[in-house]
Protein backbone atom coordinates (compact mmCIF):
# COMPACT_ATOMS: atom_id res chain seq x y z
CA UNK A 1 0.00 0.00 0.00
CA UNK A 2 2.93 2.28 0.84
CA UNK A 3 4.37 1.58 -2.25
CA UNK A 4 1.29 2.13 -3.95
CA UNK A 5 0.86 5.57 -2.42
CA UNK A 6 4.86 6.59 -3.20
CA UNK A 7 3.69 5.61 -7.03
CA UNK A 8 0.97 8.07 -7.21
CA UNK A 9 2.70 11.05 -5.49
CA UNK A 10 5.52 10.50 -7.76
CA UNK A 11 3.53 10.16 -11.19
CA UNK A 12 1.32 13.05 -9.78
CA UNK A 13 4.68 15.12 -9.64
CA UNK A 14 5.92 14.19 -12.54
CA UNK A 15 2.35 15.24 -14.16
CA UNK A 16 2.67 19.24 -12.85
CA UNK A 17 6.17 18.89 -13.84
CA UNK A 18 5.83 17.96 -17.46
CA UNK A 19 2.61 20.93 -16.79
CA UNK A 20 4.62 23.50 -15.81
CA UNK A 21 6.98 23.01 -18.27
CA UNK A 22 4.69 22.97 -20.84
CA UNK A 23 3.30 26.53 -19.52
CA UNK A 24 6.67 28.22 -19.45
CA UNK A 25 7.16 28.68 -23.24
CA UNK A 26 4.99 29.38 -26.26
CA UNK A 27 5.28 29.82 -29.52
CA UNK A 28 4.22 31.98 -32.39
CA UNK A 29 3.93 31.67 -36.27
CA UNK A 30 3.56 34.47 -38.42
CA UNK A 31 3.99 34.87 -42.83
CA UNK A 32 3.80 38.05 -44.28
CA UNK A 33 4.09 39.10 -48.12
CA UNK A 34 7.54 40.19 -48.67
CA UNK A 35 9.37 41.58 -52.00
CA UNK A 36 12.13 39.22 -53.46
CA UNK A 37 14.86 41.62 -52.95
CA UNK A 38 13.61 43.43 -49.99
CA UNK A 39 15.53 44.39 -46.46
CA UNK A 40 14.54 41.54 -43.76
CA UNK A 41 15.63 42.76 -40.15
CA UNK A 42 15.68 40.48 -37.24
CA UNK A 43 16.59 41.35 -33.80
CA UNK A 44 16.58 38.97 -30.81
CA UNK A 45 18.82 38.75 -27.36
CA UNK A 46 18.98 35.44 -26.18
CA UNK A 47 18.47 32.09 -27.62
CA UNK A 48 18.82 31.63 -31.24
CA UNK A 49 18.38 32.53 -34.70
CA UNK A 50 17.51 30.40 -37.80
CA UNK A 51 17.29 32.16 -41.23
CA UNK A 52 16.97 30.01 -44.40
CA UNK A 53 16.49 31.26 -48.18
CA UNK A 54 13.66 30.31 -50.00
CA UNK A 55 12.03 30.82 -53.40
CA UNK A 56 8.72 32.46 -52.18
CA UNK A 57 7.91 36.06 -51.84
CA UNK A 58 6.70 35.45 -48.52
CA UNK A 59 8.79 35.89 -45.35
CA UNK A 60 7.81 33.03 -42.65
CA UNK A 61 8.44 33.36 -39.02
CA UNK A 62 8.27 30.47 -36.36
CA UNK A 63 9.07 31.38 -32.93
CA UNK A 64 9.51 29.43 -29.74
CA UNK A 65 9.31 32.13 -26.48
CA UNK A 66 10.00 31.60 -23.15
CA UNK A 67 7.83 33.28 -20.94
CA UNK A 68 9.80 36.35 -20.16
CA UNK A 69 9.90 37.20 -23.63
CA UNK A 70 7.03 39.77 -24.12
CA UNK A 71 6.39 39.12 -27.59
CA UNK A 72 7.07 38.83 -31.57
CA UNK A 73 6.45 42.43 -33.13
CA UNK A 74 6.59 41.76 -36.96
CA UNK A 75 5.97 45.00 -38.73
CA UNK A 76 5.83 44.73 -42.74
CA UNK A 77 6.25 47.47 -44.95
CA UNK A 78 6.95 47.56 -49.00
CA UNK A 79 10.38 46.36 -49.23
CA UNK A 80 11.23 45.75 -45.64
CA UNK A 81 9.96 42.90 -43.14
CA UNK A 82 11.42 43.74 -39.57
CA UNK A 83 11.02 41.14 -36.81
CA UNK A 84 11.60 41.98 -33.59
CA UNK A 85 11.54 40.00 -30.29
CA UNK A 86 9.97 42.35 -27.64
CA UNK A 87 11.65 41.97 -23.67
CA UNK A 88 10.21 43.37 -20.77
CA UNK A 89 11.30 46.60 -20.29
CA UNK A 90 14.48 46.74 -18.60
CA UNK A 91 15.44 43.31 -19.17
CA UNK A 92 18.96 43.23 -20.69
CA UNK A 93 19.59 39.61 -21.42
CA UNK A 94 16.58 38.04 -20.23
CA UNK A 95 13.88 35.30 -22.25
CA UNK A 96 15.10 33.19 -24.79
CA UNK A 97 13.25 33.38 -27.90
CA UNK A 98 14.38 30.87 -31.03
CA UNK A 99 13.23 31.86 -33.92
CA UNK A 100 13.08 30.09 -37.52
CA UNK A 101 12.54 32.23 -40.33
CA UNK A 102 12.31 31.50 -44.09
CA UNK A 103 12.96 35.04 -46.14
CA UNK A 104 13.06 35.13 -50.06
CA UNK A 105 16.62 33.64 -50.57
CA UNK A 106 17.76 37.38 -52.71
CA UNK A 107 16.63 39.12 -49.49
CA UNK A 108 19.00 41.96 -47.77
CA UNK A 109 19.17 40.59 -44.72
CA UNK A 110 19.98 42.19 -41.16
CA UNK A 111 20.43 40.38 -37.82
CA UNK A 112 21.17 42.10 -34.15
CA UNK A 113 21.56 39.52 -31.26
CA UNK A 114 22.83 39.84 -28.07
CA UNK A 115 23.56 36.34 -26.64
CA UNK A 116 21.48 34.48 -29.34
CA UNK A 117 23.44 32.16 -31.85
CA UNK A 118 22.29 32.81 -35.46
CA UNK A 119 22.42 30.41 -38.38
CA UNK A 120 21.89 31.27 -41.82
CA UNK A 121 22.03 28.92 -44.80
CA UNK A 122 20.36 29.59 -48.50
CA UNK A 123 20.54 33.35 -48.39
CA UNK A 124 22.75 34.83 -51.39
CA UNK A 125 21.81 38.82 -50.87
CA UNK A 126 24.01 41.25 -49.11
CA UNK A 127 24.36 40.08 -44.95
CA UNK A 128 24.94 42.50 -42.68
CA UNK A 129 24.63 40.86 -38.87
CA UNK A 130 26.09 41.80 -35.73
CA UNK A 131 25.81 39.87 -31.95
CA UNK A 132 27.56 40.70 -28.62
CA UNK A 133 28.27 37.03 -27.45
CA UNK A 134 26.16 35.23 -29.74
CA UNK A 135 27.97 32.96 -32.50
CA UNK A 136 27.22 33.54 -35.92
CA UNK A 137 27.38 30.85 -38.57
CA UNK A 138 26.86 31.73 -42.23
CA UNK A 139 26.77 30.72 -45.86
CA UNK A 140 27.57 33.56 -48.67
CA UNK A 141 27.33 33.41 -51.97
CA UNK A 142 28.11 36.83 -54.41
CA UNK A 143 26.91 39.42 -52.30
CA UNK A 144 28.82 41.48 -49.75
CA UNK A 145 29.14 40.75 -46.26
CA UNK A 146 29.37 42.97 -42.80
CA UNK A 147 29.72 41.15 -40.07
CA UNK A 148 30.44 41.71 -36.28
CA UNK A 149 30.94 40.20 -33.19
CA UNK A 150 32.28 41.18 -29.80
CA UNK A 151 33.15 38.18 -27.84
CA UNK A 152 31.29 35.72 -30.55
CA UNK A 153 32.37 33.35 -33.22
CA UNK A 154 31.97 33.56 -36.20
CA UNK A 155 32.26 31.11 -39.48
CA UNK A 156 31.47 31.81 -42.58
CA UNK A 157 31.68 29.74 -45.79
CA UNK A 158 31.58 31.14 -49.15
CA UNK A 159 31.34 30.26 -52.84
CA UNK A 160 34.95 31.69 -53.71
CA UNK A 161 32.91 34.44 -55.41
CA UNK A 162 33.75 37.94 -54.97
CA UNK A 163 32.31 40.19 -52.51
CA UNK A 164 33.36 42.51 -50.17
CA UNK A 165 33.86 40.89 -46.54
CA UNK A 166 34.08 42.81 -43.86
CA UNK A 167 34.46 40.61 -40.65
CA UNK A 168 35.53 42.11 -37.16
CA UNK A 169 35.50 40.37 -33.66
CA UNK A 170 36.79 41.73 -30.72
CA UNK A 171 37.85 38.25 -28.82
CA UNK A 172 35.98 35.89 -31.05
CA UNK A 173 37.41 33.57 -33.25
CA UNK A 174 36.91 33.61 -37.22
CA UNK A 175 37.00 31.14 -39.68
CA UNK A 176 36.07 31.78 -43.38
CA UNK A 177 36.18 29.23 -46.32
CA UNK A 178 36.28 29.91 -49.63
CA UNK A 179 35.95 33.83 -49.65
CA UNK A 180 36.69 35.62 -52.58
CA UNK A 181 37.11 39.16 -53.47
CA UNK A 182 38.42 42.17 -51.04
CA UNK A 183 38.73 40.66 -47.38
CA UNK A 184 38.82 43.11 -44.39
CA UNK A 185 39.13 41.04 -40.85
CA UNK A 186 40.04 42.08 -37.60
CA UNK A 187 40.48 40.49 -34.80
CA UNK A 188 41.93 41.24 -31.29
CA UNK A 189 42.68 38.08 -29.51
CA UNK A 190 40.63 35.74 -31.67
CA UNK A 191 42.31 33.36 -34.34
CA UNK A 192 41.71 34.26 -37.31
CA UNK A 193 41.85 31.53 -40.28
CA UNK A 194 40.80 31.73 -43.20
CA UNK A 195 40.89 30.91 -47.16
CA UNK A 196 40.11 32.31 -50.06
CA UNK A 197 39.62 32.23 -53.73
CA UNK A 198 40.34 34.71 -56.04
CA UNK A 199 41.31 37.34 -53.82
CA UNK A 200 41.71 40.95 -54.89
CA UNK A 201 42.18 42.76 -51.43
CA UNK A 202 43.26 41.46 -48.06
CA UNK A 203 43.95 43.30 -45.12
CA UNK A 204 43.99 41.68 -41.74
CA UNK A 205 44.82 42.40 -38.11
CA UNK A 206 44.66 40.68 -35.21
CA UNK A 207 46.48 41.94 -31.60
CA UNK A 208 47.28 38.55 -29.89
CA UNK A 209 45.15 36.31 -32.26
CA UNK A 210 47.05 34.03 -34.85
CA UNK A 211 46.35 34.47 -38.34
CA UNK A 212 46.37 31.43 -41.10
CA UNK A 213 45.48 32.32 -44.21
CA UNK A 214 45.14 30.75 -47.10
CA UNK A 215 44.96 32.43 -50.60
CA UNK A 216 44.50 32.56 -53.82
CA UNK A 217 45.20 36.42 -55.24
CA UNK A 218 44.32 37.43 -58.07
CA UNK A 219 46.86 39.47 -60.56
CA UNK A 220 48.11 42.41 -58.84
CA UNK A 221 45.80 41.41 -55.72
CA UNK A 222 47.27 43.32 -52.78
CA UNK A 223 47.74 41.26 -49.20
CA UNK A 224 48.09 42.77 -46.18
CA UNK A 225 48.25 40.59 -42.72
CA UNK A 226 49.33 42.69 -39.70
CA UNK A 227 49.86 41.24 -35.49
CA UNK A 228 51.25 42.61 -32.83
CA UNK A 229 51.86 39.45 -30.50
CA UNK A 230 50.32 36.67 -32.91
CA UNK A 231 51.86 34.40 -35.54
CA UNK A 232 51.26 35.00 -39.02
CA UNK A 233 51.12 31.47 -41.35
CA UNK A 234 50.46 32.44 -45.04
CA UNK A 235 50.22 30.38 -47.89
CA UNK A 236 49.65 31.94 -51.30
CA UNK A 237 50.04 32.08 -54.90
CA UNK A 238 48.81 34.72 -57.11
CA UNK A 239 48.18 34.99 -61.37
CA UNK A 240 51.60 37.30 -62.05
CA UNK A 241 53.15 35.98 -58.77
CA UNK A 242 53.42 38.84 -56.36
CA UNK A 243 56.32 41.18 -54.40
CA UNK A 244 56.47 40.12 -50.23
CA UNK A 245 57.76 42.26 -47.89
CA UNK A 246 57.90 40.82 -44.33
CA UNK A 247 59.16 42.41 -41.51
CA UNK A 248 59.23 41.60 -37.53
CA UNK A 249 60.50 43.42 -34.38
CA UNK A 250 61.38 40.43 -32.46
CA UNK A 251 59.59 37.25 -34.52
CA UNK A 252 61.20 34.79 -36.50
CA UNK A 253 60.96 34.46 -40.24
CA UNK A 254 60.77 31.34 -42.23
CA UNK A 255 59.60 31.11 -45.64
CA UNK A 256 59.16 27.78 -48.06
CA UNK A 257 61.02 28.98 -51.01
CA UNK A 258 64.36 27.68 -50.05
CA UNK A 259 68.05 29.50 -49.82
CA UNK A 260 66.61 32.86 -48.86
CA UNK A 261 67.89 33.99 -45.07
CA UNK A 262 65.89 36.98 -43.30
CA UNK A 263 67.87 40.25 -43.34
CA UNK A 264 68.93 40.88 -39.72
CA UNK A 265 68.88 44.47 -39.20
CA UNK A 266 69.93 46.70 -36.27
CA UNK A 267 66.79 45.63 -34.42
CA UNK A 268 64.75 43.29 -36.50
CA UNK A 269 64.03 41.10 -39.10
CA UNK A 270 62.87 41.27 -42.61
CA UNK A 271 62.66 38.90 -45.86
CA UNK A 272 61.43 40.26 -49.36
CA UNK A 273 61.63 38.91 -52.48
CA UNK A 274 59.57 38.14 -55.28
CA UNK A 275 57.44 35.21 -56.63
CA UNK A 276 56.47 34.53 -60.46
CA UNK A 277 56.17 38.18 -62.10
CA UNK A 278 55.69 40.23 -58.77
CA UNK A 279 52.71 41.87 -59.97
CA UNK A 280 50.85 41.67 -56.76
CA UNK A 281 52.29 43.15 -53.75
CA UNK A 282 52.14 41.34 -50.31
CA UNK A 283 53.03 42.59 -46.76
CA UNK A 284 53.55 40.96 -43.53
CA UNK A 285 53.84 42.43 -40.43
CA UNK A 286 54.10 41.58 -36.82
CA UNK A 287 56.01 42.81 -33.36
CA UNK A 288 56.73 39.80 -32.01
CA UNK A 289 54.53 36.63 -33.73
CA UNK A 290 56.37 34.29 -35.77
CA UNK A 291 55.88 34.76 -39.94
CA UNK A 292 55.57 31.76 -41.88
CA UNK A 293 54.94 32.44 -46.13
CA UNK A 294 55.05 29.33 -48.28
CA UNK A 295 53.19 28.83 -51.57
CA UNK A 296 49.90 27.38 -51.77
CA UNK A 297 50.13 23.97 -52.93
CA UNK B 1 121.95 85.80 -56.80
CA UNK B 2 120.13 87.92 -54.26
CA UNK B 3 119.01 86.31 -51.09
CA UNK B 4 116.17 88.46 -50.90
CA UNK B 5 113.62 90.12 -53.30
CA UNK B 6 111.77 93.39 -51.85
CA UNK B 7 108.35 93.23 -53.03
CA UNK B 8 107.16 96.16 -55.03
CA UNK B 9 105.12 97.42 -52.34
CA UNK B 10 104.10 96.44 -48.50
CA UNK B 11 102.41 93.71 -48.98
CA UNK B 12 101.78 93.18 -44.39
CA UNK B 13 98.17 95.45 -44.42
CA UNK B 14 96.35 93.63 -46.85
CA UNK B 15 98.10 89.77 -45.22
CA UNK B 16 96.91 91.35 -41.70
CA UNK B 17 93.33 92.64 -42.93
CA UNK B 18 92.85 88.82 -44.84
CA UNK B 19 93.88 87.45 -41.65
CA UNK B 20 91.21 89.51 -39.59
CA UNK B 21 88.92 88.44 -41.80
CA UNK B 22 88.85 84.90 -41.71
CA UNK B 23 89.50 85.06 -37.30
CA UNK B 24 86.36 87.21 -37.27
CA UNK B 25 84.52 84.19 -39.56
CA UNK B 26 85.79 81.63 -37.49
CA UNK B 27 83.83 81.76 -34.70
CA UNK B 28 80.76 82.03 -36.74
CA UNK B 29 81.78 78.61 -38.12
CA UNK B 30 82.37 77.25 -34.37
CA UNK B 31 79.24 78.22 -33.60
CA UNK B 32 77.45 76.30 -35.65
CA UNK B 33 78.04 72.95 -34.32
CA UNK B 34 77.01 74.11 -30.39
CA UNK B 35 73.96 75.12 -31.72
CA UNK B 36 72.91 71.90 -33.53
CA UNK B 37 73.99 70.33 -30.72
CA UNK B 38 72.05 72.27 -28.34
CA UNK B 39 69.09 71.34 -30.82
CA UNK B 40 69.72 67.48 -30.20
CA UNK B 41 70.05 67.98 -26.67
CA UNK B 42 66.70 69.52 -26.24
CA UNK B 43 65.20 66.99 -28.65
CA UNK B 44 66.57 63.80 -26.74
CA UNK B 45 65.63 65.47 -23.65
CA UNK B 46 62.03 66.04 -24.95
CA UNK B 47 61.87 62.18 -26.24
CA UNK B 48 63.06 61.35 -22.85
CA UNK B 49 60.57 63.64 -20.96
CA UNK B 50 57.56 61.75 -23.41
CA UNK B 51 58.65 59.12 -22.64
CA UNK B 52 58.98 59.00 -19.27
CA UNK B 53 55.29 60.78 -19.57
CA UNK B 54 53.94 57.63 -21.32
CA UNK B 55 55.37 55.25 -19.39
CA UNK B 56 55.21 56.41 -15.63
CA UNK B 57 53.04 59.37 -15.09
CA UNK B 58 49.46 58.80 -16.24
CA UNK B 59 47.19 61.74 -16.18
CA UNK B 60 44.70 62.80 -13.72
CA UNK B 61 41.72 61.01 -14.01
CA UNK B 62 44.00 57.95 -15.25
CA UNK B 63 43.61 56.43 -11.64
CA UNK B 64 39.53 56.49 -11.60
CA UNK B 65 39.70 55.06 -15.28
CA UNK B 66 41.92 51.89 -14.14
CA UNK B 67 39.65 51.35 -11.21
CA UNK B 68 36.50 51.40 -13.74
CA UNK B 69 38.52 48.46 -15.33
CA UNK B 70 37.46 45.10 -15.29
CA UNK B 71 40.24 42.94 -14.36
CA UNK B 72 41.96 42.84 -17.38
CA UNK B 73 44.01 39.54 -16.30
CA UNK B 74 42.83 37.82 -13.31
CA UNK B 75 45.96 35.49 -13.56
CA UNK B 76 47.88 38.64 -12.93
CA UNK B 77 49.92 38.47 -15.33
CA UNK B 78 49.84 42.02 -15.70
CA UNK B 79 50.35 43.90 -12.75
CA UNK B 80 49.46 47.74 -13.73
CA UNK B 81 48.74 47.01 -17.18
CA UNK B 82 45.36 48.66 -17.07
CA UNK B 83 47.15 51.77 -16.01
CA UNK B 84 48.72 52.04 -19.69
CA UNK B 85 46.34 54.35 -21.22
CA UNK B 86 45.96 56.71 -23.86
CA UNK B 87 45.91 59.74 -22.35
CA UNK B 88 49.15 61.29 -23.34
CA UNK B 89 47.67 61.46 -26.52
CA UNK B 90 48.24 64.91 -27.31
CA UNK B 91 44.79 65.44 -29.41
CA UNK B 92 42.22 66.26 -26.41
CA UNK B 93 39.54 65.02 -28.72
CA UNK B 94 40.89 61.61 -28.57
CA UNK B 95 41.17 61.66 -24.84
CA UNK B 96 37.66 62.71 -24.42
CA UNK B 97 36.11 60.34 -26.24
CA UNK B 98 38.46 57.46 -25.01
CA UNK B 99 37.52 59.00 -21.55
CA UNK B 100 33.59 58.22 -22.38
CA UNK B 101 33.84 55.14 -23.61
CA UNK B 102 35.91 53.72 -20.71
CA UNK B 103 33.26 55.31 -18.48
CA UNK B 104 30.05 53.36 -20.26
CA UNK B 105 32.72 50.05 -20.97
CA UNK B 106 32.69 48.86 -17.41
CA UNK B 107 28.52 48.98 -17.10
CA UNK B 108 28.04 47.27 -20.30
CA UNK B 109 30.66 44.18 -19.38
CA UNK B 110 28.90 44.12 -16.73
CA UNK B 111 25.74 43.73 -18.43
CA UNK B 112 27.02 40.99 -20.40
CA UNK B 113 26.99 37.03 -19.26
CA UNK B 114 29.95 35.84 -17.50
CA UNK B 115 31.89 33.70 -20.10
CA UNK B 116 31.57 37.09 -22.41
CA UNK B 117 32.53 39.26 -20.28
CA UNK B 118 35.64 37.26 -19.24
CA UNK B 119 36.67 36.85 -22.85
CA UNK B 120 36.83 40.67 -23.66
CA UNK B 121 38.16 41.60 -20.58
CA UNK B 122 41.03 38.58 -21.66
CA UNK B 123 40.70 41.10 -25.41
CA UNK B 124 41.28 44.29 -23.53
CA UNK B 125 43.90 42.89 -21.22
CA UNK B 126 45.82 41.87 -25.09
CA UNK B 127 45.03 45.43 -26.16
CA UNK B 128 46.66 46.97 -22.81
CA UNK B 129 49.48 44.78 -23.43
CA UNK B 130 49.78 45.11 -26.89
CA UNK B 131 50.61 49.14 -26.05
CA UNK B 132 52.64 48.53 -23.27
CA UNK B 133 55.11 46.25 -25.59
CA UNK B 134 55.02 48.25 -28.32
CA UNK B 135 56.02 51.16 -25.90
CA UNK B 136 58.31 49.81 -24.42
CA UNK B 137 59.94 48.47 -28.15
CA UNK B 138 59.88 51.95 -29.32
CA UNK B 139 61.70 52.66 -26.17
CA UNK B 140 64.79 50.54 -27.22
CA UNK B 141 63.89 51.96 -31.48
CA UNK B 142 61.91 55.34 -31.41
CA UNK B 143 62.25 55.29 -35.24
CA UNK B 144 61.17 52.58 -35.88
CA UNK B 145 58.39 52.19 -38.44
CA UNK B 146 56.94 48.92 -38.09
CA UNK B 147 56.26 49.34 -34.03
CA UNK B 148 55.16 53.25 -35.07
CA UNK B 149 52.73 51.76 -37.02
CA UNK B 150 51.85 48.87 -35.23
CA UNK B 151 51.17 51.44 -32.48
CA UNK B 152 48.76 53.83 -33.98
CA UNK B 153 46.91 49.87 -35.58
CA UNK B 154 46.39 49.03 -31.23
CA UNK B 155 45.08 52.45 -30.57
CA UNK B 156 42.63 52.28 -33.24
CA UNK B 157 41.96 48.80 -32.25
CA UNK B 158 41.00 49.78 -28.76
CA UNK B 159 39.15 52.60 -29.94
CA UNK B 160 36.90 50.41 -31.99
CA UNK B 161 36.76 47.43 -29.48
CA UNK B 162 35.36 50.02 -26.81
CA UNK B 163 33.36 51.72 -29.52
CA UNK B 164 32.17 47.53 -30.27
CA UNK B 165 31.57 46.78 -26.56
CA UNK B 166 29.83 50.14 -26.17
CA UNK B 167 27.38 49.86 -28.64
CA UNK B 168 26.78 46.21 -27.56
CA UNK B 169 24.91 47.44 -24.58
CA UNK B 170 22.42 48.91 -27.29
CA UNK B 171 20.22 45.58 -26.94
CA UNK B 172 18.23 45.13 -30.02
CA UNK B 173 19.71 47.85 -32.07
CA UNK B 174 22.90 45.87 -32.89
CA UNK B 175 26.50 46.29 -32.65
Amino acid sequence: MRTVTTLAVLALALAAGTLARAGDSKTFDREVSAEPHGVVEISNTAGEVQVSGWDRSDVSIHASLDDDVDRVEVTSSPGRTVIKVILPAHSWHGGEAHLRVQVPKDSELRVSTVSADTNITGVTGIQRLNAVSGNVTTDIAGADLELKTVSGDIKVKGRGLPAQLRITSVSGDVHLQNGGGSLEANTVSGTLVASLEGAKSVVARTTSGDMHLDAKLTRGASFEATTVSGDLEVRASADGGYAYEVSTFSGDITDCFGGQQAQKGYVGHSLSGSRGDGAGRMRLKTMSGDVQLCDRT
Amino acid sequence: MPRSIDPPRDLWPQIEAQLGAAGAAAPRRRTAPLRWLAAAAMVGALAVGVWIGRDLMPLPGAAAEVAQQPPANPAGANPGGAAVNAAFVSDPRYARQRAELMGSVQAQLNAMPAPARAKVAASLSAIEAAKKDLESALGKDPSNALLQELLINTYQDEMRVLTDVHEAGNAGRGI
